[in-house]
């Protein structure tokens, strides 16, 4: 096929989705006289990080004087079964203060104490009272506030705009291939430094509390690109998700629900969790709680539609009011009174603690490339502490916004390879031409099914093997065929869902492939048919290699200041 | 059990193609619970692909997924749909250009948005940590909510007519800065560059907001006081209300004798009575609708009702209220009170019984909360509305049937501070339809703004007739003979688009004394 038309657009920072850390990375960029362009596949301030309820985990000390960011460090790095980057964790608990005290300079409103300083609440796991909030409704607090400050700043916006391949020459990004959405044109973005910040694919799986666009658009880019990524095996179940009715299902149910006192029952009206975890009850890590849960319902006893009961009726209402507001309107429209009844949850797919291998100035493996945010691995290990996200997206979003721009300002804008660009867009005219072929919807089901039935909580050799297995043939035989039924350009989400679906393949199989690999338990990674002799302290790196084949490989854990016991 | 079907009608529009828009209509599988977006998604999912909608969250929290659902703007994924309903009716926002079928270009909004710099303007580095107490963002807190999923802006009254209006989102958003302790910039003249006074009042906006923001009180009023507080001086015509207020306790100059003076008594006492409520007339009843004043206690008594009526009233200060003149506004609700507490003793009830929506609304909502945190005690009286207290507390089948027949095939006009200003939203209708002879036809936009509230008529005559036009075209659409309604403002609104056509506008307990006196001939 001849050459599609393209428009370019040149920039000098050029910054891939627009959540909480893509926002901030841009916001940080064009402090260095910069053009600074962010693209975003949704409509500026309705990202995900608008979806996070319960808060930002932070040792400011305001509750509790005695935290401090070593303690936060520790709390991290053993919630995170030891696989996190130490490194990383020190960054993320070293920076956290100042970048809450960015987002109330540029306007956030968080709930105070009694004194006037940010109030901070218990989340699972952590030592202290750590995690600031705005009622239960933070991450939409911390997303309207960075869309003020883009709204202030100079940074140009090109928002439903699909970026679908990174560009890479002689080794150093040089920009990505997109889509304008609204009116279907092809669009290459040529910039000095890339930043990834495309957050998390919970969409792979079926039971999810995901926003539709989280198909992990990043992660595959980013493979495709050539760029490593590490700990894809490690996918958080947020224990509560709504279960009834059907379209909710999976609908984030805040940690902050148990941080109040939130008690959790199973059908017998017993409180389980002092059968699994005593110490700490409702607030274990978030793989724990989620386990204990799953262990209740198979064992029959969880709730008629296959969840157990949380329950805050002992709670004074008007605590449940002011801290819990989403949570009654969420819980409404479902014909649930929170106030008065128990809230049926079962886990859900929330989190990705994997994804785009990052240095500490938050560097890919590829010059030029640097990423932040969920779309990154290595900062939360096995498992993330609820809270600990948000802060993530301010701290590494602010940083891999810094380092681009210094990086941009010490490089020339790299050329594209123009056969490279016109491959990219033949691929995804094709979707549109071809005469027939399986249906995105169709392939997408049996995607997210496979995953949520063999790559779930607990897994085991045989499921592992077969979605492997499942996931090779679906990358040879249908991606290559998928189909759009209806051949326009302009706004068509058939069209999307297919590009989509290229994504969410490759992401899957790396989530299985480390899976697989990983033979013990560890952090999220649970496994039936545990190896006792997988002691599991070590992190899992993928990339591309030379021959096109996904390449697998354990890397040594990064440890700077607390080993493993 | 067989699955239950229901239809939607979905605006479609691609303009690269399509000559024009048309409606596609679809069968759907109902299941319990089921919203818009889940209806939309089950098209996309069985028969087309491409159909276009935007969302994302499914949760109420992003704000993508906001369409025009049966006429009304709301988030897909919080409008339950219900299937007994006829078809559900799908169309893009209005005021937004369509790029394809349901989503539309924001850009407009975008741009309204960034001009009244909509971030926290500082004059020097804030400090780290900063102290900020919870008592000074508490109301900051209730309008930050907004997720921006621009329903408001779909429906405002004010908005749909001019840009000049920057639109219920973003006046909210001006609020929210002014109302934020670390902000120094001068909100308040950028509230009034974006025509703060355009605002209805209609509380369209706060009804079919998902976080149930209350942008006329939090936001317009709000605004509106500042501005008087901060010297800006009230349209002519407002401030025209507020010194008549203040002068004779009725906002408007006496014309013919007022209804108060021509009464013979303040007593309207029945045999047997069954209960016994004070009325209060307000300046329009009183001073120009004396006729409805006597139709309201006709009605009551024949109803075996008491009815006082205190000779000395005053004005509830509605026009103050909205306009942002809080010293003649709490004066008034002070002095209200008195009057009626002190008629409430004397002669033992403790109900008052209002026929204008702008009243009922002000005694419930302004009056109401003010006086309970002023003196720890709110009004030691109930406030109905005369519909509601017929259907309501008399009950429908103890209200003596009117028995004259009126031919007429009658719409109904709902007042913005009856439905939404006091959540009476069927009660007329069914006294309509309790009339003989009466068609009742349903209007889809009963509830649409007539553009007489919130100081417009008075202040901004133009805008004010422009929204009235809207409105009288969707009533002519109707091809009723005849809007009844329950609002005195309503009344004279409609009464002036009317002019000159068929189609009679009538207050309600005028139509209902007439059906029972046309009765009283016939037997």
């Amino acid at each position: 096929m001849s050459q599609l038309p393209y428009k370019t657009i040149l920039c000098d920072v050029l910054v891939v989705g627009a959540g909480g850390a893509g926002c901030r990375a841009a916001i940080e960029a064009a402090k260095h006289n910069l053009d600074v362009v962010i693209i975003s596949k949704e409509l500026l301030g309705k990202a995900h990080t608008s979806m996070a309820e319960g808060g930002y985990n932070v040792s400011l000390g305001n509750v509790d004087p005695l935290d401090d960011v070593e303690t936060h460090f520790k709390d991290t790095v053993v919630g995170g079964a030891y696989l996190n980057n130490q490194e990383l964790v020190e960054i993320l608990v070293t920076d956290a203060a100042e970048r809450i005290f960015d987002l109330e300079e540029v306007g956030a409103v968080f709930d105070r104490t009694p004194e006037g300083k940010i109030a901070q609440r218990p989340f699972g796991k952590q030592s202290w009272r750590r995690t600031a909030y705005a009622s239960d409704r933070t991450g939409s607090e911390i997303m309207v506030t960075l869309t003020e400050a883009i709204r202030k700043s100079s940074v140009r916006v090109f928002d439903e705009v699909f970026a679908t391949k990174i560009l890479v020459h002689d080794g150093r990004a040089a920009g990505v291939c997109a889509v304008d959405l609204k009116y279907g044109d092809y669009l290459v973005f040529r910039a000095k430094a890339v930043v990834m910040a495309t957050g998390g694919a919970g969409r792979i799986f079926k039971v999810t509390s995901n926003a539709q666009l989280d198909v992990g658009d990043g992660y595959a880019m980013a493979y495709e690109a050539g760029a490593a990524l590490i700990d894809m095996e490690m996918i958080q179940f947020h224990p509560t998700g709504m279960v009834r009715p059907e379209s909710a299902r999976g609908r984030l149910v805040t940690e902050a629900v148990r941080g109040e006192g939130g008690i959790l029952l199973n059908n017998r009206g017993e409180r389980f969790m002092a059968r699994y975890y005593p110490q700490v009850m409702e607030l274990a890590g978030r793989d724990q709680v989620a386990r204990s849960i799953m262990t209740e319902v198979l064992e029959g006893r969880g709730s008629p539609d296959g969840g157990v009961y949380l329950s805050i009726a002992h709670l004074p209402r008007s605590v449940i009011e002011f801290r819990l507001e989403s949570m009654i309107e969420q819980f409404a429209d479902a014909g649930v009174d929170i106030r008065n009844e128990p809230m049926q949850v079962s886990p859900t797919a929330h989190h990705f603690m994997g994804g785009i291998l990052i240095d500490t100035d938050a560097q890919s493996t590829i010059p030029g490339l640097f990423a932040a945010g969920e779309c990154t691995g290595g900062v939360h290990g096995g498992n993330r502490l609820g809270g600990n996200a948000l802060a993530d997206t301010q701290v590494f979003g602010a940083l891999a916004g810094k380092n681009a721009a210094e990086f941009a300002k010490e490089h020339g804008l790299p050329p594209v390879d123009r056969d490279e660009i016109r491959d990219e867009f033949v691929r995804l005219e094709a979707m549109l031409l071809r005469e027939s072929g399986i249906s995105p919807a169709d392939a997408r089901e049996e995607l997210t099914t496979l995953m949520w039935n063999d790559v779930q909580i607990f897994r085991n050799e045989e499921g592992l093997s077969r979605a492997v297995k499942e996931l090779r043939r679906i990358e040879k035989e249908v991606v290559p065929n998928i189909k759009v039924d209806i051949q326009v350009k302009r706004f068509n989400p058939g069209w999307h869902q297919a590009i989509e679906f290229g994504h969410m393949v490759i992401t899957a199989r790396m989530v299985a492939e480390a899976a697989l690999m990983r033979k013990g338990s560890r952090g999220a990674h649970f496994r039936t048919d545990a190896d006792p002799n997988d002691d599991g302290l070590y992190n899992i790196v993928i990339r591309k290699g030379d021959d096109g084949e996904m390449v697998l490989e354990k890397r040594d854990l990064v440890i700077t200041k607390i080993p493993p016991p | 059990m067989a699955t239950k079907m229901f239809k939607a009608r979905v605006f479609r529009y691609n303009p690269d193609t399509d000559d024009a828009p048309h409606f596609e209509e679809f069968d759907v599988a109902y299941e319990p619970g089921m919203t818009v977006l889940d209806t939309l998604l089950y098209i996309q999912d069985k028969y087309d692909s491409s159909l276009a909608f935007r969302w994302e969250c499914r949760g109420g929290q992003c704000g993508s997924c906001a369409v025009k659902v049966n006429g009304t703007a709301r988030i897909a994924c919080r409008a339950k749909v219900d299937p007994d309903d006829g078809p559900l009716v799908l169309e893009p926002l209005e005021k937004m250009p369509v790029i394809k079928d349901l989503v539309t270009d924001m850009s407009r909004v975008k741009e309204r948005v960034r001009r009244i710099r909509p971030y926290v303007v500082r004059d020097k580095p804030a400090p780290r940590p900063e102290i900020v107490h919870a008592e000074e963002i508490e109301t900051l807190r209730e309008i930050r909510k907004c997720i921006e999923c621009y329903a408001c802006l779909s429906n405002c009254p004010a908005l749909r007519e001019t840009w000049d209006y920057a639109g219920p989102m973003i006046i909210r958003q001006i609020a929210r800065l002014e109302l934020d302790p670390r902000d120094v910039e001068d909100r308040i003249a950028i509230a009034l560059d974006e025509s703060v006074y355009a605002c209805t009042t209609c509380k369209m906006c706060e009804d079919i907001c998902p976080k149930s923001i209350k942008i006329p009180a939090l936001a317009v009023e709000l605004l509106r006081a500042k501005a008087v507080e901060a010297g800006y001086p009230l349209a002519e015509g407002q401030q025209g209300f507020i010194d008549q207020i203040n002068k004779t306790g009725r906002s408007v100059p006496e014309k013919d004798t007022p209804l108060l003076r021509s009464l013979e008594s303040e007593e309207f006492l029945v045999d047997n009575p069954r209960g016994r409520v004070a009325f209060f007339t307000g300046c329009l009843i009183d001073y120009r609708m004396q006729g409805t004043g006597r139709s309201l206690i006709e009605v009551l008594n024949r109803n075996g009702i008491d009815v006082i009526v205190p000779k000395q009233q005053w004005c509830c200060a509605s026009p103050a209220f909205r306009t942002g003149d809080l010293k003649t506004a709490h004066d008034a609700a002070r002095r209200v009170t008195k009057i009626f507490e002190d008629v409430a003793d004397k002669y033992g009830l403790d109900t008052v019984v209002v026929a204008c929506a702008g009243c009922g609304k002000t005694l419930r909502e302004d009056h109401r909360p003010f006086i309970a945190e002023e003196r720890g005690e709110p009004p030691r009286f109930k406030v109905y509305d005369l519909a509601e207290y017929l259907i309501d507390v008399i009950g429908k089948e103890n209200i003596v049937p009117p028995k004259g027949e009126l031919d007429l095939e009658v719409t109904y006009h709902e007042p913005c501070h009856l439905g939404r200003g006091q959540g009476v939203v069927d009660q007329p209708i069914e006294l309509l339809k309790m009339i003989p002879g009466v068609k009742y036809i349903d209007d889809p936009y009963k509830n649409r703004c007539c553009g007489a509230g919130g100081g417009v008529r008075a202040g901004r005559r133009d805008l004010s007739m422009k929204i009235a036009t809207t409105r009288k075209e969707q009533i002519l659409a109707t091809g009723a003979d005849m809007v009844a309604t329950e609002c005195p403002f309503c009344t004279i609104q409609i009464g002036d688009m009317m002019k000159g056509l068929d189609v009679k506008v009538r207050y309600l307990p005028d139509l209902l004394a007439e059906s029972y006196r046309k009765g009283d001939e016939e037997t």
